[in-house]
């Protein structure tokens, strides 16, 4: 396994809603579904998963079904709200900027100030 | 999120709470157990798998409680979870649970008690029709402000009037109901035909007075009471239609009241609440006297009119009036409006508004006492609360917890208030309070049993509050570093403060209880001017039809007093047309003057009129102090004679003796009720006696012999060794011998009206010395509290300076100065409300000045005396520590 970090706080929230707009998860799902798609490069804190979970739903972003999962167990699967795909892009593009911002900051040479 | 999807989430959120949560546990689960199932295909053992997957989950009830608050919606899982909480400490600490428990189940409960006596009789609309329109009209003329109006003066107000829908009036008397197995005296009601349907929406059976159905020649027709039906008809409805016989005459009984009908008039307007039978007053009363009042008038307002309009409009149509009729000129007649709730209260309000101050301060102190003890625990529980905030509770988290313990003590504390409550009503009924108090139906309806909720979550609140805040403001860290030692984290100084307020509320609460006491024993000690005891008394009232001349009613009373007299036991007998302070008779009063006074002086002063037989004075156990009693030739056929009591002889002719002289008054030698205005020879004075009540002096005093004024119905007055069964026996014997048909009515011992005349203040110095024991109670319980429990803190440090040198004797004195200072305090500050707030309470008071030295002395040494022990008592208990023990516990 890569060596981890601990996600920044508020991230959290862009990571399940990126992870879940692959398609529906439930909450086990969406965990491996960060570690997967972060090359287990990203530490989620297993409990704290729901109460986002629960956040993003009252928010309107998530909404959830109550369906059976692979292994036949009765499992309660999130899925994107339009509402949530807005966000997600909104956020995306958010971060794709900050991170473009501070990388480029980072990168900055005593001779380019 | 907005208010209404909130909302939403708040309802869905209760409906389908047990769903969710269950869903909620289910998912969780779900993820641990697919967890465990990713590690053991890793190779890892069961067991390891899963206790492997608890772990990396981590803390799982914390993750709950966080997915609740995200969920939204109402917190009832977190509510729940802290009264089960609270009720699980409450259960741990039975000692404590239970002295909250019964300190608030009596303050609250006290409340409870004398809030629905409040809520009965002050608060509550009169159990009338459009009650909050009605109104009382009083005539005023002369000295009287709450006289009954004459005939005329209705007839007239009510034609000129733009303010009334209706006004009726009443006048009542005794009437003799026969035709039945037993002559009964009833008490009855003249009205006119629209004083019923002013006061009742219509009789339980058959019909009320037709308009018109109260001018002459209309026909004799009877309404009677529930009761009287039951009672004497046995509840049969055919009775309807049929004649009854009342004072010898014909009436056709046409309705029966509703059972809950009550007559509920203020005290000073002579109507009776057990008026048993009404009918109309068969004449036409614009044709009677103008200056002979006797009507009582109630008023019911136009939509939208005030009493002040109407106040306003009689007071016009009074001027009108004076400037119309010589008689209203000269009795210089003026109208009140009042609201007759109002009026009715009149009495009872004060003592009532002060009673429920009062245990408005009992139910602070016991606040104080709660609050007390919650310091007490809230040093002990500060390292659990410390702990809590290290695991990361929030702060808003801990206060809410420890309110919702608080609320759920005030309400358990609250729900044994009510048999508390319930206890106690029934005590104050039993009390046999006077007067309204007995008329109005009291008992713990909604609106009592809401406000007691109320309370029981104020009181939660206000003794919570302090102690919640004090616990959640400690210093983490310090408590933690403390942790081990039993330090308080409330500040000593909240303590003494709630000490000093304890003791200052409790002296307020017992210096009105001294006042109280103190009025009591001087009423017990008034003198009435007679002797009550052993003095058996009854009233006879005269049928019409047999007794229409005043010869008749004569010859009757000097037989039967004859008769009477003779009955084994009997010391004297004699007879009076108003009973010393008994209220039941329409009062009779006029002016008087002496013969040959000017013009002006005349129509000025009123004195209550008597006639009395020969005996009377000597009967009733009152003073002759000059001149002689009257005999059997004072009557009609020779001179006119009266006798006069002390006020009026200072007042007519001061500084002379009132013998031989003349006074102008009204008699009726003719019959009852003709009355002439004559001049009368004074042949003695006696000492005033009081009439009315025992408090006040009221008017002067006429006494004339029975035959110049005939009534038709008077109480005779026994002095008697007989026992009261006995002495009933041989009245009713005599009685039958005269006359088959006459019924003798209120046959009981003079002592009960003096009891009545006292019954207010007796109620209110009973309940007021039950609250001010349970306030002295309260506040030792306090003090006795708050003083153990420092010392208990103080373990510690008196084990060092016992060791260091001190002796037991001056750690005690140095526990005594700290405890007994805010006592001391307490009782100054006490006092000096008490002394502020007393003059409120003049009005209740008799024989004593509020600011009673004797009472202020006497209570601030009960209160320090009892305070000073309570804290002596833990104090002493000093002497037990041992220094070593207490050092090595800590």
């Amino acid at each position: 396994m890569a060596e981890q970090a601990q996600i920044l706080p508020g991230t959290l929230d862009l990571l399940i809603l990126k992870a879940v707009s692959l398609g529906p998860l439930h909450g086990y799902g969406v965990l491996l579904r960060i570690e997967q798609i972060s090359q287990g490069a990203l530490l989620v804190e297993q409990g704290a998963l729901y109460p986002a979970l629960f956040r993003l739903m009252r928010q309107g972003l998530l909404k959830a079904n109550w369906g059976t999962s692979d292994n036949n167990r009765r499992a309660k699967f999130y899925e994107l709200t339009s509402a949530g795909k807005k966000r997600l892009r909104e956020e995306s593009n958010d971060w794709n900027r900050l991170a473009a911002a501070i990388a480029s900051a980072l990168k900055a040479k005593p001779e380019e100030v | 999120m907005s208010l209404y999807s909130n909302l939403q989430a708040m309802l869905a959120a209760i409906l389908r709470r047990s769903r969710a949560e269950h869903e909620m546990d289910e998912e969780l689960r779900a993820h641990i157990g697919n967890r465990a199932e990713d590690l053991q295909r890793r190779g890892l053992s069961r067991e390891e798998a899963e206790r492997r997957a608890r772990i990396e989950f981590g803390g799982y009830e914390r993750f709950k409680e966080e997915c609740r608050e995200e969920r939204g919606g109402f917190q009832l899982e977190t509510v729940w979870s802290d009264v089960r909480y609270g009720a699980r400490l409450l259960r741990k600490s039975p000692g404590f649970a239970a002295i909250a428990i019964l300190t608030l189940a009596l303050g609250i409960g006290a409340n409870t008690a004398i809030f629905s006596v409040v809520h009965a009789i002050l608060l509550r609309p009169l159990p009338y029709p459009q009650a909050n329109r009605l109104t009382i009209i009083w005539s005023r003329w002369g000295n009287e402000t709450r006289g009954p109006a004459s005939g005329p003066e209705l007839i007239e107000l009510r034609r000129r009037s733009q303010s009334f829908e209706e006004i009726g009036g009443i006048w009542t008397s005794m009437g003799t109901i026969t035709g039945i197995a037993e002559p009964e005296q009833v008490r009855l009601g003249f009205v006119t035909a629209n004083f019923l349907p002013l006061l009742a929406d219509k009789p339980e059976v058959g019909r009320f007075f037709a308009p018109g159905e109260d001018r002459s020649g209309a026909p004799a027709q009877m309404i009677l009471t529930d009761g009287l039906w039951r009672r004497q008809f046995g509840a049969n409805p055919d009775i309807i239609g049929k004649p009854a016989r009342l004072n010898g005459g014909n009436f056709t009984v046409i309705g029966i009241l509703p059972p809950d009908f009550r007559l509920l008039f203020p005290d000073g307007a002579n109507v009776k609440a057990d008026v048993q039978v009404y009918i109309t007053f068969l004449d036409d009363l614009e044709k009677r006297e103008r200056d002979t009042g006797f009507l009582r008038m109630i008023g019911r307002l136009r939509r939208g009119v005030t009493v002040k309009q109407a106040q306003s409009e009689a007071e016009t149509i009074a001027t009108q009036l004076r400037g119309e009729a010589k008689e209203y000129a000269e009795q210089s007649l003026h109208l009140t409006v009042a609201s007759l709730q109002g009026e009715d209260v009149r009495e009872a309000q004060p003592a009532l508004l002060a009673l429920f101050a009062a245990v408005g301060l009992v139910l602070l102190l016991t606040c104080a006492n709660v609050a007390n003890l919650l310091l007490a625990r809230a040093g002990n529980r500060s390292h659990e609360t410390a702990l809590r905030a290290a695991m990361g509770a929030h702060k808003g988290r801990i206060v809410r917890q420890l309110l919702t313990e608080n609320l759920l003590l005030g309400l358990l504390g609250g729900t044994a208030a009510l048999g508390v409550g319930w206890a106690a009503l029934k005590w104050i009924l039993a009390l046999q309070p006077p007067g309204i108090f007995r008329l109005i139906a009291v008992r713990l309806d909604g609106t009592v049993l809401a406000f007691t909720l109320l309370l029981s979550i104020l009181t939660g609140i206000l003794f919570g509050l302090a102690p919640a805040l004090a616990m959640a403001r400690g210093d983490l860290l310090e408590i933690l570093k403390e942790s081990g030692k039993t330090t308080a984290t409330a500040k000593p100084w909240l303590r003494q403060l709630l000490i000093v307020s304890e003791v200052s509320l409790g002296c307020i609460l017992l210096v009105g209880t001294g006042l109280m006491v103190r009025t009591l024993a001087s009423l017990l000690r008034v003198d009435p001017g007679f002797r009550p005891e052993k003095l058996a008394t009854f009233q006879i009232s005269f049928p019409w039809s047999h007794y229409g001349s005043a010869e008749a009613i004569n010859n009757f009373m000097q037989q039967f007093q004859a008769n009477l007299a003779a009955t084994p036991g009997t010391e004297s007998v004699s007879a009076v047309s108003h009973l010393p302070l008994d209220e039941g008779l329409g009062n009779w009063y006029s002016y008087y003057w002496p013969d040959g006074a000017p013009v002006q002086q005349q129509n000025t002063v009123m004195a209550d009129h008597r006639a009395v037989l020969p005996g009377y004075f000597h009967t009733l156990g009152a003073t002759l102090l000059e001149g002689r009693d009257f005999t059997e030739t004072d009557d009609a056929a020779h001179t006119h004679v009266a006798i006069v009591d002390d006020t009026l002889a200072a007042d007519a002719w001061p500084g002379q003796s009132p013998l031989g002289k003349k006074l102008s008054i009204e008699d009726s030698p003719s019959g009852p009720f003709q009355f002439v205005r004559e001049s009368v020879v004074i042949v003695g004075v006696v000492k005033h006696i009081q009439t009315h009540s025992l408090t006040s002096k009221g008017r002067a005093q006429v006494y004339v012999p029975e035959p110049l004024a005939p009534r038709p119905a008077t109480t005779f007055v026994v002095r008697t060794r007989a026992p009261m069964e006995t002495f009933a026996a041989y009245v009713k014997q005599e009685v039958r011998k005269l006359d088959k048909d006459m019924a003798i009515a209120n046959l009981r011992p003079e002592q009960e009206y003096v009891d009545i005349a006292r019954a207010q203040t007796r109620v209110v110095t009973v309940l007021a010395g039950a609250l001010g024991v349970l306030a002295l109670l309260l506040a030792c319980i306090g003090i006795y509290g708050v003083t153990s429990y420092s010392v208990a803190q103080r373990n510690r440090e008196i084990a060092i300076r016992l060791v260091v040198g001190a002796k037991f004797r001056d750690i005690r004195s140095m526990v005594l100065r700290q405890s007994g200072l805010p006592v001391m305090i307490g009782v100054l500050a006490g006092l000096l409300l008490a002394a502020a707030l007393t003059p409120l309470l003049s009005g209740l008071l008799f024989g004593v000045r509020p600011n009673d030295p004797l009472t202020f002395a006497a209570i601030s040494l009960i209160f320090g005396g009892v305070g000073l022990t309570a804290c002596y008592l833990p104090a002493r208990r000093t002497s037990r520590v041992d220094p070593i023990i207490a050092l090595r516990c800590e």
